[in-house]
């Protein structure tokens, strides 16, 4: 069916007033961190910086340790979600292969456990981990990160197992693979996709964490986040907002460069089983 | 290769049992097809000898090993699958040596054994693709290659050729039974196609919720079925049936169909005097024209197929079969009757026609048991 102009021109400007209301923040930020801090809150505002000062970022990482602090996110989020796609693919892969009594409801159970703002397990976690003496550890946070991505990953990848045919371990199982030795040698290879976006929203679930490195971490400076790491940049009286949004764009980077990286894989991964 | 041999074997999933005291002796080199309706426990039954289903009770040996208890993979049989199951992050090749590899076969006899078994199914030159990038015949092919590289005790098919269309399906048919012939592994192969049955088969095993309901060569089970169920299933159109009271006769028995007394053909029918028979009568044994049972009919629908028709006419209403469905509960032909005739005239449709038969062509089933009556 041909689209109509009027049509054709409702669409094109829906789609374009989404993106600039998506894209606006982070040309905004760009814009901060390039400008200078005089110049930040001048009326009218200014939408391109007459000096863009290009040299902000090597300024930041010279007197900033924000590569120690990236480098401890990429830990933390590199820990948690290994350990989460451990757990959550046996978890995942039990929950969509074997019929066990109670399976449902287990499953229900784990999902459940998603529902509860972050926030409310901050102080428990706490509890614990004071006991097991990690606060302050990067394990900490690696932990209480799993706890966040556990519960949506084995979901993510229960519906991802859903989708591949039994058949195809039991024809591994026939050609004389072990239940678990299918799994690893034929599930998770076609699985791939989907563990890649799994893997990726897990990573994302991390990365973005303030609260948990706040409340575990402020007091051991060497191991702090790249999010816990940039508030500190704020002042208590002065703030250099240009500095803060040329540090935020250094630690949106890894992600933006890995979203462009996956893109392929991530379609894939999130749509597989929409359709036969 | 080996022979099989099922003992006794149930499957039962909490209060429902799928399969019921199935026992079957399968012979070295022995093509067995299990045929029924969806449901009948065929398919079950078959992922029982493959291992991939536990069985609640009974016995299964392959050659002299009883394998009851044995995984998968230590049975040394080989399965094609009703979507090929092929992996489709590996290559054709891959996909055909992964058995060998899993078995620690070494990587030159691996080579060896793909390329041979690549070379006689035609699909040496896709070799180096992937499963997604074949054809569904290719695909089927490759699933077939997957289970003969192996060189297993025993071939297990379930409704490999399903996925197929209709010309491509008749055509594996055919190379199926020769490369059972070809290599003479012991297959056992499951359809709920009656024609892929009658044409493959050294024995048909039929099948009805859970219970074998006959063992018998193709021919066989087509000329003397067991039970109205096999009669019933075998045999393309199926079995016309009629019911009739059984009244004595000289020299036997006789029922009353058309109108007409015909005396039943098979020595057995006089135990049924003063109770109802089913008479079947196949589709292919009505003629047109006068002979030794005649009768004139009102065809409802004529098919032609060029070189045969279908003449549809509706059964006397003392003759329709009372007793529920004669073998599924959609089917309807215990109203109407099917007469096949070889190359017809070209008379016009919805003239009225004389149609005959032989009483000697019909089959006596006991309308209380549906067992066949000799």
């Amino acid at each position: 069916m041909k689209r109509s102009s009027r049509d054709s021109i409702i669409l094109y400007a829906t789609v374009v007033l989404t993106c600039a209301v998506l894209v606006f923040p982070i040309y905004w930020l760009v814009i901060t961190a390039l400008s200078e801090p005089d110049q930040l809150r001048q009326l009218p505002p200014k939408f391109w910086p007459d000096h863009p000062r290009w040299g902000v970022f090597g300024q930041i990482l010279a007197e900033r340790p924000i590569l120690l602090w990236l480098g401890n996110s990429a830990l933390a989020a590199i820990g948690a979600v290994t350990l989460s796609m451990v757990v959550s693919v046996l978890a995942g892969y039990s929950l969509s292969r074997f019929k066990v009594r109670g399976g449902p409801s287990l499953g229900l159970f784990i999902l459940t456990a998603k529902m509860l703002p972050a926030t409310l397990l901050v102080i428990p976690l706490f509890g614990i981990f004071r006991q097991l003496e990690l606060i302050g550890s990067l394990w900490s946070i690696i932990l209480a990160h799993a706890t966040l991505i556990i519960p949506f990953t084995t979901w993510m990848l229960k519906g991802y197992f859903d989708t591949i045919p039994r058949e195809l371990e039991q024809a591994a199982m026939v050609d004389g693979c072990s239940p678990l030795g299918a799994m690893f040698r034929v599930i998770l290879p076609v699985s791939a996709p989907g563990l890649a976006a799994t893997a990726l929203y897990g990573f994302v679930l991390s990365w973005s964490d303030y609260a948990y490195a706040r409340t575990f971490l402020t007091n051991a400076q060497g191991n702090w986040t790249a999010n816990l790491g940039i508030t500190t940049m704020k002042g208590e009286y002065v703030s250099n907002w240009s500095d803060i949004s040329a540090a935020s764009i250094l630690v949106a980077l890894p992600i933006l460069l890995i979203y462009l990286f996956l893109e392929r894989y991530l379609v894939g991964g999130l749509t597989a089983g929409a359709e036969k | 290769m080996a022979g099989i041999k099922i003992e006794h074997v149930t499957k039962s999933y909490g209060n429902l049992a799928v399969l019921k005291d199935f026992s079957l002796d399968i012979a070295d080199g022995e093509f067995v097809v299990l045929v029924g309706p969806s449901g009948c426990g065929k398919s079950t039954m078959l992922k029982i000898l493959a291992g991939l289903e536990e069985a609640s009770s009974g016995k299964v040996w392959i050659g002299e090993r009883e394998v009851t208890d044995l995984a998968p993979g230590d049975r040394d049989i080989a399965m094609v699958f009703q979507n090929y199951a092929l992996y489709p992050h590996l290559t054709v090749a891959k996909n055909m040596g992964f058995g060998l590899k899993m078995r620690g076969t070494d990587k030159a006899e691996i080579e060896r054994r793909v390329g041979d078994a690549a070379k006689i199914l035609g699909i040496d030159h896709l070799l180096d693709r992937r499963p997604r990038a074949l054809s569904g015949g290719q695909r089927q092919r490759v699933a077939l290659g997957r289970a003969i590289v192996r060189e297993p005790q025993a071939f297990l098919m379930d409704e490999p050729l399903s996925n197929l269309d209709a010309k491509l399906r008749v055509h594996t048919r055919a190379e199926i039974s020769a490369l059972h012939k070809r290599l003479g592994v012991t297959t056992i192969y499951v359809t709920h196609d009656q024609t892929e049955a009658m044409t493959m088969a050294d024995r048909i095993v039929i099948m009805k919720d859970g219970e074998i309901q006959q063992i018998a060569h193709p021919d066989t089970m087509f000329r003397e079925p067991a039970n109205l169920f096999v009669a019933g299933f075998i045999g393309s159109p199926g079995m016309n049936f009629l019911q009739s009271p059984v009244t004595a006769a000289a020299g036997g028995a006789q029922v009353r169909l058309f109108g007409q007394n015909v005396a039943l053909p098979v020595a057995g029918a006089g135990s049924l005097v003063g109770e109802d028979a089913i008479v079947g009568l196949r589709p292919e044994h009505i003629s047109a024209g006068p002979g030794p049972v005649s009768f004139e009919v009102q065809p409802r629908l004529v098919e032609s197929l060029g070189s045969e028709q279908y003449v549809y006419v509706e059964l006397p209403v003392e003759n329709r079969v009372r007793v529920g469905q004669a073998v599924a509960d959609d089917d309807t032909r215990g109203h109407s009757l099917i007469a096949r005739l070889i190359n017809p005239d070209g008379r016009p449709p919805g003239e009225r026609l004389t149609l005959s038969f032989d009483p000697a062509r019909l089959h006596v089933f006991d309308a209380a048991t549906q067992g066949a009556i000799q």
